[in-house]
């Protein structure tokens, strides 16, 4: 089966020749499967909605290619392409009900009058707003506006369904309830949903693939799990959770393990070996969480003694600042079980454990 | 807003008082003044005799024959339904021409907008006589139009287009465009162009985004355009008197006729109040359309 949705070396300049020239999108190729559900993480401004508007139609690609099941996309306005937008702030009609929102499309394609009656049910049904059919959009809140916004898009049944952070301008519960039903919808459909976020929490809870952007160029494409365990770079590390950069110099090489050298003098391995060679200067990249705590030890078993700097509580983790008795400061974060043992307090002294295991080299 | 709640609606009442004030003055006693001298008897040297008659109303109507006899006179209802007839006619004109152009305007960049509205607002600096007397020029005899089309032999007689219905509706047309152009393009700027995207991306093409998105979101400007077209048209006289020859009565230039020369100010009156009922219907309708609005808008 072809791909979903190929972007190929895509560039998107706005105000060519102006001076207020922009260049959103650098070179970005990306492959999108079919039933995929891909989401493109990024911080604001690093070209998502660009790149969603593209494969809409409404933009036209300064550069570069797009494909649609493999069919060249090329000056095919938005109104003849299989895809269809949830937009960032919905963009329902203000002149028509919550029904014959949802039916607008189905209409446009010349549907027969029953089977739109039917699918617009259905739709309705799927996100739960069957009694709310005749209401006009400003008669709805947020959440329900953002359901009608689902259903619309959805009905005429896109080969390709994009979302442009649909989520963010509701509140956190809402917000997460939300996550587990866009993602049943999309099982249920089959639908390729590409989606648009800032938030990494909600990028690595609902999707297949993420591709991570900034300054209009994907920095890493691949699963929740890859991108938060193996980023490529520290960009990445750092958009995608909470992380510790160790600087440290290659030491040399045991069996399949790296050593390491840190700058202030500490010796640590890493399992793997990489392209590297003794005396290249690297990026140790650790998950705080991956750091183990303890009360005792000695620093001969590979355990690091510490003092604790800060302490952040969050309920189900606390999040720790710990001083090195070498002077490196490290994040770690614990699980607060039940009976309270490895909880500390600021000031206290520990032992920290880092595993070769759980520390990787990060490209720069 | 401060306002202490015991007695917000009095002060509410008192705040709009000057409000109030003027509309009193300069509207309500104006028009119960007509209301008045419409159902008095007409001095033929000017003014009014104070005794209570309808003879005014009688006689948009009906006249008498040489018998005394109230016979049927079509001659003012007739006036009456051209000046309806007319006046929606401009406004349909006014429609056609003012909704594209108010479009077109929305269409350019924020900085050009209002180089286009300033553009259509200069016609208003001339007197309207002086504006609608142009219009002689160019529809006449030997005129802007007539001379080309003469000179090549497209045509080899006077098109007759001076004194017609046509050359009316031209001018009323012309009087009043801006009026409709203006509301239009105040809705249209407002219009959010993310719907229209939305309307692209759910396979509606330029016609449809138009019909179905364009057109009714810009409907409150639309009506109020309409209005302020309709209004003035039904009453207007330089155009008619200039364009129709004053072979043409319109209401307009009959209200002026009988107050400034017939000197019959009961039955200027009364066609007045005939005008000013066609004047409240549209303007029941406007209410109608905003309410029903307000009611989409789900600002109750
Ligand atoms: N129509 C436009 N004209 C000029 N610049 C634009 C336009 N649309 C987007 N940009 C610029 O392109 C960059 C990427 O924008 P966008 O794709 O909206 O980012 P995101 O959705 O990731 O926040 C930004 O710098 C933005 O200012
Ligand atoms: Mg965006």
């Amino acid at each position: 089966m072809a791909d979903g949705v190929e972007a190929r070396e895509i560039v998107k300049t706005f105000g060519v020749g102006t001076e207020h020239e922009v260049t959103a999108l650098n070179n970005v190729s990306l492959t999108i499967r079919s039933n995929e559900f891909f989401t493109l993480l990024g911080p604001s401004g690093c070209g998502k909605t660009t790149m969603l508007r593209l494969i809409a139609g409404f933009e036209m690609p300064t550069r570069g290619d797009i494909l649609l099941f493999g069919e060249h996309m090329e000056d095919l306005p938005p109104n003849q392409r299989a895809v269809n937008t949830v937009f960032q702030h919905y963009a329902l009609f203000p002149h028509m009900s919550v029904a014959e929102n949802v039916a607008f499309g189905l209409r446009r394609l010349r549907k027969p009058k029953d089977e739109t009656d039917r699918t617009v049910g259905h739709m309705l049904e799927l996100v739960k707003l069957g009694d709310l059919a005749h209401r006009r959009p400003a008669q709805l809140s947020g959440g329900q506006q953002q359901r009608v916004a689902l259903a619309r898009a959805l009905a005429p049944g896109p080969k390709v369904l994009l979302l442009d952070e649909p989520l963010s301008a509701l509140d956190l519960k809402l917000r997460q309830a939300m996550r587990l039903e866009l993602k049943q919808i999309q099982r249920e459909t089959g639908i390729t949903f590409i989606f648009v976020t800032h938030d990494q929490e909600e990028a690595l809870s609902m999707s297949d693939r993420i591709a991570v952007m900034s300054n209009g160029e994907v920095q890493q494409v691949g699963t929740p799990h890859d991108i938060y365990e193996y980023p490529v770079n520290r960009f990445v590390a750092e958009f995608i959770g909470d992380a510790n950069f160790i600087p440290a110099t290659v030491a040399g090489f045991e069996t399949d393990m790296l050593v390491c050298s840190t700058v202030a003098g500490r010796t640590l391995r890493v399992r793997g070996s990489g392209d590297h060679n003794t005396g290249d200067l690297v990026t140790l990249f650790l998950r705080p969480e991956k750091v183990l705590l303890h009360r005792q030890g000695e620093t001969s078993s590979g355990r690091l003694a510490g003092e604790v700097v800060d302490v952040v509580y969050y309920g189900s983790e606390t999040s720790y600042r710990i001083r090195l008795d070498d002077g490196t400061v490290i994040l770690a974060e614990d699980r607060n079980m039940l009976d309270g043992s490895r909880r500390f307090a600021g000031g206290e002294q520990l032992f920290v454990e880092i595993g070769a295991e759980t520390l990787r080299v990060l490209g720069q | 807003m401060i306002s202490l709640p015991r007695n917000s609606r009095t002060r509410t009442w008192l705040g709009l008082a000057p409000a109030w004030l003027v509309i009193g003055v300069f509207m309500l006693v104006p028009i119960a003044l007509m209301a008045v001298i419409s159902f008095l008897e007409a001095n033929p040297y000017g003014g009014v005799h104070f005794n209570f008659s309808t003879d005014a109303y009688v006689q948009i109507a009906f006249e008498y024959d040489l018998e005394d006899n109230l016979v049927f006179n079509p001659i003012y209802i007739n006036i009456i339904l051209r000046s309806v007839g007319l006046s929606i006619l401009a406004t349909v004109v006014c429609l056609v021409i003012g909704f594209p152009v108010a479009y077109f305007i929305t269409l350019q960049p924020p900085s050009k907008r209002n180089f286009y509205i300033y553009l259509i607002t200069i016609p208003f600096w001339t007197n309207l006589l002086i504006r609608t007397f142009s219009w002689i020029l160019i529809l006449g005899r030997n005129g802007v139009i007539e001379t080309p089309l003469l000179l090549t032999g497209v045509i080899d007689d006077s098109l007759n287009m001076m004194y017609t219905n046509g050359a009316i509706t031209v001018g009323l047309a012309y009087s009043y465009l801006p009026l409709m152009i203006l509301p239009i393009y105040a809705s249209l700027e407002r219009l959010d162009f993310r719907l229209v995207e939305a309307a692209s991306d759910l396979y509606a093409h330029r016609l449809e985004i138009m019909t179905k998105v364009i057109i009714p979101l810009s409907m409150p400007g639309i009506v109020a355009g309409c209005m302020l077209v309709y209004i003035p048209s039904l009453g207007a006289f330089i155009a008619p008197d200039l364009l129709g020859g004053g072979k043409r009565l319109l209401l307009g230039s009959l209200v002026q006729f009988q107050f400034a020369t017939a000197r019959n100010w009961p039955f200027g009156a009364a066609i007045a109040m005939v005008l000013l009922a066609f004047v409240v219907v549209a303007l029941m309708i406007y209410a109608r359309s905003a309410r029903k609005r307000a009611l989409i808008e789900g600002d109750l």
